[in-house]
């Protein structure tokens, strides 16, 4: 293995970078891939707030508690949600320093992961809550009507979602089983 | 010799490594050279941060393997491993050398390592010495050595069981 390791070296000096392209690498016109990564993130929540803002002008329109109750809950989510979001960039962006020991990177990293995953579920669950509490005031700003005095539509709703809880967390669990039992032997091993 | 004709000259004598830390690290020739494009702007930027406490390669090793394994974090992509079998058969008929099979029935064995494993192994067949390697990843000299032993077995014991 060693031999096809240094075998290799021979063959990277045929395709080795002249220094011309090395210049142009270091001036400015290089966009680093690191720093567009944040993009979606920053998305997610600009939509989240967005939302936020939509359902304050129009909160007026909420005549009875309950719905200013569904309300409340919904801009809370939306707030949590783009939270939840730019901690999320905010954890990259402090984890990015390269001068560190590759253990340390791949510590935190590890730990990283280990949150990333419960705050999935976390996710999930807020994002259901918010689908319900969102058609709950569309209907109401749009249309005027108060869609949950239909019976049904709690029938739905709660079959409906009882069902999508459970087997979403259980996808989520079976999805992530592998790379959360990884993270968890590799910061074990990494336990001094 | 200005600041850039000094970087230039050490990503020169480190290049190969660079390289081969992409080649592990990615599975197709685009991500690689976006890697060590990425690696080498990495550099480039720390560059001022380098302290001369530790010498320039070890410098240039650590920063790669972060911004390796920083990258493998972000695209969320993990290194896939594909069948052995399938390797060799996707290579017949092709002008791939010997050299080209080798190193991929190499990669598969370097991919079932973890991340740390990988690491350790890539310094020790660079030919960096334990002290090194403990600095680079951060860990004991003992641990490295205890480490490698462990690295080697599996290593011996995943290629018996492939032959």
């Amino acid at each position: 293995m060693k031999n096809t390791w240094n075998n290799q070296s021979d063959k990277t000096q045929q395709e080795n970078f002249t220094s011309k392209i090395i210049d142009q690498m270091t001036q400015t016109k290089y966009n680093s891939k690191i720093n567009r990564i944040a993009y979606p993130e920053i998305i997610g929540s600009a939509i989240c707030v967005l939302a936020t803002i939509f359902i304050g002008f129009n909160f007026y329109k909420l005549d009875t508690i309950f719905l200013q109750g569904v309300g409340i809950v919904s801009i809370l989510v939306l707030l949590i949600l783009s939270i939840v979001s730019i901690l999320s960039i905010r954890q990259l962006k402090i984890s990015k320093d390269f001068n560190k020991p590759y253990v340390e990177v791949l510590k935190i990293f590890a730990t990283q992961k280990l949150e990333f995953y419960k705050l999935q579920k976390i996710n999930i669950t807020l994002s259901y809550l918010l689908l319900v509490t969102i058609i709950i005031l569309l209907s109401k700003f749009f249309s005027g009507k108060d869609i949950t005095d239909s019976k049904y539509f709690w029938t739905f709703s709660f079959s409906f979602g009882y069902i999508f809880l459970v087997f979403f967390t259980k996808f989520v669990t079976r999805f992530y089983k592998n790379t959360l039992k990884k993270s968890e032997e590799l910061l074990q091993e990494l336990q001094p | 010799m200005d600041k850039k004709d000094i970087f230039i000259s050490a990503i020169k004598e480190n290049e190969s490594f660079i390289y081969k830390i992409a080649s592990v690290y990615t599975n197709n020739s685009d991500d690689k050279n976006d890697l060590v494009q990425e690696i080498i702007y990495q550099l480039w930027k720390s560059f001022d941060t380098f302290k001369q406490k530790s010498t320039l390669s070890t410098w240039i090793y650590r920063i790669a393997l972060n911004v390796a394994l920083y990258q493998l974090k972000l695209s969320n992509k993990r290194v896939l491993t594909i069948p052995i079998d399938e390797q060799i058969l996707n290579t017949q008929g092709t002008d791939n050398s010997e050299d080209d099979e080798k190193w991929k029935i190499f990669k598969y064995q370097i991919d079932n390592l973890n991340l740390l494993d990988k690491a350790i192994v890539m310094l020790y067949f660079d030919n960096k010495s334990y002290d090194e390697i403990a600095e680079i990843i951060g860990i004991s000299k003992t641990n490295v050595g205890t480490k490698l032993l462990r690295i080697k077995e599996k290593l011996k014991s995943q290629i018996n069981k492939n032959m």
